[in-house]
């Protein structure tokens, strides 16, 4: 693969749409994501009480 | 090779293998920068039974007469001069690490030469760091030195002029650059001064044991922040706003969200994406690294010197790559800690970049993790072939980066020595530790200027970078940033170091 395809790859990408696999992943990581961070604010409010 | 391509070789263990099976490293990278951590560590511990074994490394002094810049880190060598033993230091490290690439397949003479080069280069730009202009702090250093201002930026502004430097001949001087690339090796170099952190961190940690478990728990949340928090919204962004492919969206998200080269080699090889795609990738981080080293450390010290764990927080999560965010966690280090003490507030050394490297060191840990989920649901869900290949969970083991398990042994090792040895030993562990961190110093400049030397600006722009780019800043600069002071503000605001003496 030369530098002018990856070049031509960068500015005219092929279209992907998303898939909803794609969709499930960013959602769950995001949504597990701000939980788990409100569970761990407050285990160390519990634990450290700051 | 450059850094970025060993750790396409490395992070990719199912690809196929060479038919030649004798072509095939002895070790890799990980494990020889446990070696030789490890090895540097273990020598230094030797003080503690009696026999100084590394006290002739060369350490550096602020100075205005360069006569007096050079120095052995112990006092027991001070005879033999600072020249000599810059030359020892050198010799000896020549002496390991050629060896080390040498098992690694690399050209051993190749690598002398280039190393040479690169040692004499990155350690020089370090003694000019050193001089009172740039690293004098505070007005008793101004009236020591005889001099009337200074740029503040304390002796570790040396790691600076020494990325300066590696730019300067990556930008300027691209022939040379290429001609000491067998030593360009930013990935080896950070990951033999992590392995060696590791047990300086310990004996600052046992004297705070609470404070280092507070930290260590928090430490969590950058976790829980950058795989599933980061990747996500950076993931999306990169497919849906600016319509880039599965291939470039992984690699991009992972250098962008998680650590930088080895997250995006991990990951894209995970995908199945072709090399060349990540290696792209790897070399727009490297650079994105280099300019927020250059800028966050000093809105650090202007903004959050008074919550001097939040800028170690953040820098952990802002900076990628290794090399970057653990050195730049050095820097804030120096630069708080500076305008502290100008405030009358005396921090005790090592905690800020003890935070930014447990930061970034939990991240690590799940790198080989989060590549197999991402390739268990691509040769699942999205690229499942009959005859297909899926993803195994021995390469969660295989993408482990092992230089983890060389901190925690040092970690390990020097907290139970500063916890359970007898008095008389635990009197001389600082001591030891220190000449260890000598030479975490030392792998830190040539981290530095390795960084500088792989950020060719002109050639990644010809190679069409700029649409890449434009992810990276519109995620890193109008994202990541502050959602990680966010976070590294509702974790850590309040917890700071404990007071020097």
């Amino acid at each position: 693969m030369s530098e002018t395809d990856l070049k031509s790859e960068i500015q005219t990408p092929v279209h992907e749409p998303l898939l909803p696999i794609e969709k499930k992943l960013v959602a769950w990581s995001l949504g597990s994501g701000l939980v788990l961070l409100t569970i761990l604010i407050l285990l160390t409010r519990v634990s450290w009480g700051g | 090779m450059s850094s970025i391509d060993q750790a396409t070789s490395s992070a990719a263990p199912s690809a196929a293998a060479p038919s030649d099976a004798t072509a095939l490293p002895i070790l890799n990278e990980d494990w020889l920068s446990v070696a030789i951590g490890l090895a540097i560590f273990g020598l230094a511990l030797g003080t503690l039974a009696g026999p100084d074994l590394l006290g002739w490394a060369v350490s550096t002094s602020v100075w205005t007469d360069p006569g007096t810049a050079l120095g052995t880190v112990s006092k027991a060598y001070s005879g033999l001069g600072g020249f000599s033993a810059f030359v020892i230091t050198y010799l000896v490290l020549l002496a390991v690490l050629t060896g080390g690439v040498a098992l690694l397949k690399a050209n051993p003479v190749r690598f002398a030469l280039a190393f040479t080069a690169v040692f004499w280069i990155a350690y020089a730009s370090w003694v000019i760091g050193s001089n009172a202009y740039l690293a004098a702090v505070t007005p008793a250093d101004l009236q020591k030195f005889g001099i009337d201002w200074s740029l503040k930026l304390t002796n570790e502004g040396g790691f600076l002029v020494a990325l300066i430097a590696g730019l300067v001949i990556a930008n300027v001087f691209p022939a040379f650059a290429e001609r000491i690339k067998e030593a360009i090796r930013p990935e080896l170099y950070v990951k033999i001064a992590i392995v060696i952190l590791g047990g300086f961190l310990a004996v600052n940690a046992a004297g705070k044991l609470s404070l280092a478990t507070s930290v260590l728990w928090r430490g969590t949340a950058a976790i829980v922040e950058a795989y599933l928090i980061y990747w996500s919204v950076v993931y999306f962004v990169a497919r849906k706003w600016f319509g880039f492919t599965r291939e470039y969206a992984v690699p991009l998200a992972s250098g962008i969200s998680i650590c930088g080269v080895a997250a995006a080699i991990a990951t894209g090889g995970a995908i199945r994406a072709r090399p060349a795609v990540a290696v792209l990738v790897s070399s727009l981080v490297v650079v994105f690294a280099v300019v927020e080293v250059l800028v966050l450390p000093f809105l650090a010290q202007q903004f959050l010197s008074h919550e001097p764990l939040v800028a170690a927080a953040w820098i952990g999560l802002a900076i990628k790559t290794d090399g970057a965010a653990v050195a730049g966690g050095g820097i804030t280090e120096s630069l708080i800690l500076a305008k502290n003490a100008a405030e009358g507030v005396v921090y005790q050394p090592g905690w800020i970049l003890g935070t930014t490297a447990t930061v970034k060191v939990f991240i690590d840990i799940f790198i080989g993790i989060w590549a197999f989920i991402l390739g268990w649901i691509w040769t699942h869900h999205i690229d499942a072939r009959p005859d297909g290949e899926r993803a195994r969970p021995i390469e969660i083991w295989h993408r482990f980066p092992k230089f983890i398990l060389g901190f925690i042994v040092t970690f390990g090792i020097g907290l139970a020595l500063a916890l359970a040895a007898p008095a008389a030993v635990t009197a001389k562990l600082p001591a030891a530790v220190g000449e260890a961190n000598t030479f975490r110093v030392i792998f830190f400049i040539l981290t530095f200027f390795s960084i500088g030397v792989l950020s060719n600006f002109r050639k990644l722009w010809a190679e069409g970078i700029g649409k890449l780019a434009a992810v990276y800043v519109v995620t890193l600069f109008g994202f990541v940033i502050w959602v990680g002071l966010l976070i590294s503000w509702l974790f850590f605001a309040g917890v700071t170091p404990p007071l020097a003496g």
